[in-house]
């Protein structure tokens, strides 16, 4: 398998339910080159199976953008998988 | 475009919102009108009776999208200034939880403007609201922000 010298380094941000559930707001992650943001919704789902019920309602940002999920990753990126937002 | 959106003011606070100075804030002689959107914490939700809410946000990419909205606001609208402030943290009914107010020449562009300012910051702005009820509390149903298309058929 073609593998980048070395791995990525992430922060993963955690809001509001999501926060709740996973029990934690920031985590640092250690991911192989070529992981998508959805490759890393599927390990937090695999590590809390709660979480893969709300895939469908949630949007996945890169960097303070909102992102689709197919969007790869880059090191030092910060990421999170945003509930549907309620402000006002 | 009558102004570049520098002068405007976007904040993320944990304290109570002053409407009044904001308000005054924006105006210059120049201005004919200022319209103001005054959000606050309802007394119930959905026939329940709600104590107090809290709210959280993802805040550096909530100010970011707030000053999207200005921007796109002195794009599409002829205002003079705009000020968006939003509240974080707990509040107690009646509080202000988001204050909004433009400033313009005349006064279709400001009303125009404070619709699209509130309407697009419930749509985009990654802020959270938790309802507090005698027994219990829930996350308030918000909107989906629209996903950007695939990243396979953008440049990245």
């Amino acid at each position: 398998m073609p593998q980048a010298l070395s791995n990525l380094h992430l922060k993963v941000l955690f809001f509001g339910r999501l926060r709740e559930l996973t029990g934690f707001s920031e985590e640092s992650l250690e991911i192989p080159a070529g992981t998508t943001l959805a490759d890393i919704f599927d390990r937090y789902a695999a590590r809390f199976p709660k979480l893969a019920s709300f895939r469908s309602s949630l949007v996945a940002s890169r960097n303070q953008e909102f992102a689709s999920w197919d969007t790869p990753v880059l090191d030092d990126d910060t990421i999170s998988f945003l509930p549907p937002v309620s402000g006002g | 475009m009558l102004n570049a959106a520098e002068n405007d003011l976007f904040a993320l606070v944990h304290e109570p919102i002053d409407t009044a100075a904001l308000a005054r804030e924006i105006r210059a002689d120049r201005d004919g009108a200022s319209v103001t959107f005054d959000g606050f914490v309802r007394n119930e939700s959905h026939g329940r009776r709600t104590l107090y809410l809290e709210y959280e946000a993802y805040e550096p990419m909530a100010l970011a999208k707030m000053r999207e909205i200005g921007q796109s606001i002195h794009e599409k609208f002829p205002i003079h200034r705009l000020t968006i402030v939003h509240r974080l943290g707990h509040l107690e009914i009646g509080e202000t939880s988001v204050f909004i107010a433009v400033s313009a020449p005349h006064r279709r562009a400001a009303f125009d403007a404070c619709r699209y300012a509130i309407d697009t910051l419930k749509r985009i702005v990654p802020i959270w609201k938790k309802e507090f009820f005698n027994d219990g509390a829930v996350w308030a149903e918000g909107e989906l922000p629209p996903a950007p298309p695939s990243a396979s058929k953008s440049a990245s």
